[in-house]
């Protein structure tokens, strides 16, 4: 009777996960390009960059209140959902970084306010721009201490583990350790270069879709500035991206040697294994897919790298995460190609920007990339199963076995399916909400509440 | 001799810091629910800049409260599971359509009166969630800490429910028109005060008469406070800024913890045994010293901010007063 229960815990938090992921990609994409437009119009007074600024906002005001609370969803979810790994970060050092992760969101609320509703009332040339930093500075720090909360998930320290195995009794608490675990350096990277790669993507697709649809030259010198600006981004995130990936897959062999045995489908261990492309396991052979010989032995530089005979097969995750890795890589591979191609043709004075078949390809990469982002963390969360605290803690012995979450927990998932479409309908509606005329002026704003 | 339990204390002025915030945008759902025309301009300058603050302010109060209470959590989710889940829902429903109101310029089905009614609707009933919240971890009605579970009927049926309830939407009804400054309610403001704190003091003896003690009579007192100042155009003033009704509010709000500390669900759980212990001691004063400072600064550079604009917008006028009655 239970273990449906936990199951669906699984599922309502990886939904909603799923979907916060989402929105916040949008979130820190947004807030990066709003900064970067604001130092561009500030420092070439081009009436196009301060229209840009100001059109975004209204969509960072939405993706940031909707994604927030969507947050604030996912904090209650976990007290709510799981509430035995809660109370196990309650008593550890992990509830320290959610509570600096409070004060990271403050920065980034209070400045957002201070930015939306009254940076027109400062007249200094780079203050707006000044405004914005620690908006990104507070969007990307909650980003990554959310990333280390999931690093020490991955790879727990900060007390006595072995200890807590055998008795059940949190002891010998560090309560600084957990900010800083083997795996934090790598999922950090990770997740500062493919979550605002993702939200970059989205918005560029977006920009080069009405680049080529806008009917009058102003609005098309919009979109055409907008895209310019998301594609070098993205060029330099997707660069990043890959390294982080190398650094990822250094720390998996070291760190979660099983995780990464079944990421690989390395059925034995060895030196000079081969990549495995697609395919499945069966008994102990490889069946269907494609191989690469020694590829993999290459790329680690031969040194031992781990095989699922090394582990009892009880504790094997789903091994469908080789196959959400795959499509992650391959979709990676396929979206640095094109954004090469697209650079190469910009820098052959080429114009990609005006060639249909590369403003809809843009679109079609920007999708693919959400897509990539959300099988990466489905590679990382499932490949952690049967574990919500790697070899400390099981997701049956952290889960709420109350029957009472399952009507409410259905709604929610009824709410979100129609929430996150509706967000980034009125995110495009607002953002061409008022005629460009207007925001190429630029209205005053003010508020005369009595404090 | 007993030492001070800091982390609660720190928890629950954290809590009352966030609710007074939710209550000034409670009392302004109920305005723009009942006379949105007339109260809309008044009530969307505060809330829109702000309410972004209060749910930022929610999550510092859970947060805090996983850091001082962790072996509470499982038995506050197995509790509570359900109304936690409707709570979010709501949560998500009032950010989404405010946000979504602020921004729309085009009048087609849904316009910005039915986003900012709907926001108003979601808040009112998030409200009400968090009442019953408050009210089960207060009383212990409808909840049975043996088997962990909670019954809507065994909550709704204890006689100390419905009028706390009551007394806090009357209350709130009552002092809408002091914060807002909303001039044509004046008259209202006093009477339905001083009923709401009546009904709250009755809800509380229903309760357990030990909950109306002297105790009772500082949150009492410093509720109608406001309600009697602005009877009087000279006075008026000082209750309808926003920080000195913001303050106030936070003293009623945190004056009313002995109702859970030293024992919360009216004697189930005793606040300093479920407290954390160890070293998570000291990492929480530190990081709370820290953060409350850093909070304190950002609030501080946001009232700043307001109060420049506002004077920029006035051309160097005083704030505004509160609006007579049109009659």
């Amino acid at each position: 009777m239970s273990f449906p229960i936990v199951n669906f815990d699984r599922f309502l938090f990886a939904f909603t996960i799923a979907s916060h992921i989402l929105l916040v990609s949008v979130s820190i994409g947004l807030a990066i390009l709003i900064s970067v437009v604001e130092f561009l119009s500030a420092r070439t007074s081009d009436k196009y960059y301060r229209a840009l600024a100001r059109r975004l906002i209204r969509p960072f005001v939405i993706s940031f209140g909707v994604g927030t609370a969507s947050g604030i969803v996912m904090a209650i979810e976990l007290v709510n959902l799981f509430p035995g790994f809660m109370t196990l970060v309650s008593k550890t050092g992990v509830i320290a970084i959610f509570y600096v992760e409070v004060f990271a969101f403050f920065v980034e609320t209070v400045l957002l306010v201070v930015y939306a509703y009254y940076a027109d009332s400062f007249r200094g040339k780079y203050t707006r721009w000044a405004l914005t930093l620690p908006i990104v500075v507070g969007t990307v720090l909650s980003a990554v201490l959310i990333t280390m909360v999931n690093a020490w998930m991955n790879t727990p320290n900060g007390f006595n583990t072995a200890a807590f195995v055998a008795t059940g009794v949190v002891s010998g608490v560090n309560p600084w350790a957990p900010f800083l675990t083997v795996s934090t350096g790598y999922e950090v990277l990770q997740v500062v270069t493919a979550v605002p790669l993702t939200g970059m993507m989205l918005i560029g697709g977006y920009f080069a879709y009405r680049y080529l649809v806008a009917p009058g030259t102003e609005e098309r010198t919009l979109f055409l500035k907008g895209l310019r600006i998301t594609v070098v981004a993205s060029v330099v995130l997707v660069a990043l991206s890959v390294l982080a990936g190398v650094l990822e897959i250094e720390g998996l062999y070291q760190y979660q040697p099983l995780k990464y045995a079944a990421i690989e489908l390395n059925p034995t261990p060895g030196t000079n294994l081969p990549i495995t492309v697609f395919g499945s396991l069966s008994g102990t052979s490889i069946v269907g897919g494609f191989q690469v010989p020694g590829l993999q032995g290459m790329i680690t530089h031969h040194v031992m790298l781990p095989g699922l005979s090394q582990y009892p097969s009880s504790e094997w995750p789903p091994l469908l995460i080789h196959t959400t890795f795959d499509i992650m890589v391959l979709g990676g591979v396929l979206l640095g190609l094109f954004l090469f191609a697209y650079v190469a043709l910009w820098a052959a004075h080429r114009r990609p920007f005006d060639n249909k078949f590369l403003a809809y390809g843009f679109v079609g990469f920007s999708f693919l990339t959400a897509l990539v982002m959300e099988f990466g963390w489905a590679t990382d969360e499932i490949g952690r199963q049967p574990w919500i605290v790697y070899n400390v803690m099981t997701v049956n012995q952290a889960a709420n076995y109350s029957t009472a979450l399952i009507v409410p927990g259905i709604v929610i998932v009824v709410f979100y399916l129609l929430l996150v479409p509706l967000t980034f309908y009125f995110m495009v509606r607002v953002f061409n909400g008022r005629p460009l005329d207007l925001d190429l002026k630029g209205p005053p704003v003010g508020n005369d509440a009595n404090y | 001799m007993p030492t001070t339990n800091w982390l609660f204390y720190i928890n629950f002025a954290v809590f009352s810091v966030f609710l007074t915030l939710f209550i000034t945008e409670l009392m302004g759902a109920i305005l723009l629910l009942v006379a949105y025309e007339r109260s809309k301009h008044r009530v969307l300058e505060h809330v829109v800049p702000i309410w972004e603050v209060t749910g930022t302010f929610a999550v510092f109060w859970v947060v805090t409260a996983d850091f001082a209470y962790p072996s509470m959590l499982i038995p506050v989710a197995t509790l509570l599971a359900g109304y936690i889940v409707v709570f979010l829902i709501l949560l998500v429903a009032r950010n989404a359509s405010i946000s979504f109101a602020e921004f729309i310029v085009k009048r087609t089905w849904l316009d910005e009166k039915k986003l900012y009614q709907t926001y108003a609707a979601s808040t009112l009933l998030l409200g009400g969630v968090v009442v019953l919240i408050l009210s089960a971890i207060v009383s212990g009605a409808g909840v049975d800490l043996a088997t962990l579970s909670f019954s809507f009927v065994g909550w709704l049926t204890n006689p100390g429910s419905v009028p706390y309830l009551l007394g806090v939407l009357v209350i709130g009804v009552g002092l809408a028109p002091v914060f807002y400054g909303i001039g044509e309610l004046r008259r209202w403001s006093l009477p339905l005060t001083v009923v709401g704190v009546a009904i709250e003091a009755s809800a509380l003896y229903l309760y357990a008469s030990s909950f109306l003690s002297d105790l009772f009579l500082v949150p009492a007192v410093l509720t109608i406070l406001p309600a009697v100042l602005y009877q009087s155009s000279r006075t008026a003033p000082i209750v309808t800024n926003k920080i000195v009704f913001g303050v106030v509010s936070c003293l009623i709000i945190f004056s009313q913890s002995y109702l859970v500390y030293p024992t919360a669900f009216h004697g189930g759980i005793t606040v300093d045994a479920v407290t954390t212990t160890g070293p998570m001691v000291n990492a929480f004063l530190l990081l709370s010293a820290v953060g409350i400072v850093l909070v304190g600064l950002l609030m501080a550079l946001y009232l700043a901010v307001v109060t420049r604009s506002g004077r920029l917008k006035a051309g160097g006028t005083p704030p505004a007063q509160p609006q007579e009655s049109a009659t």
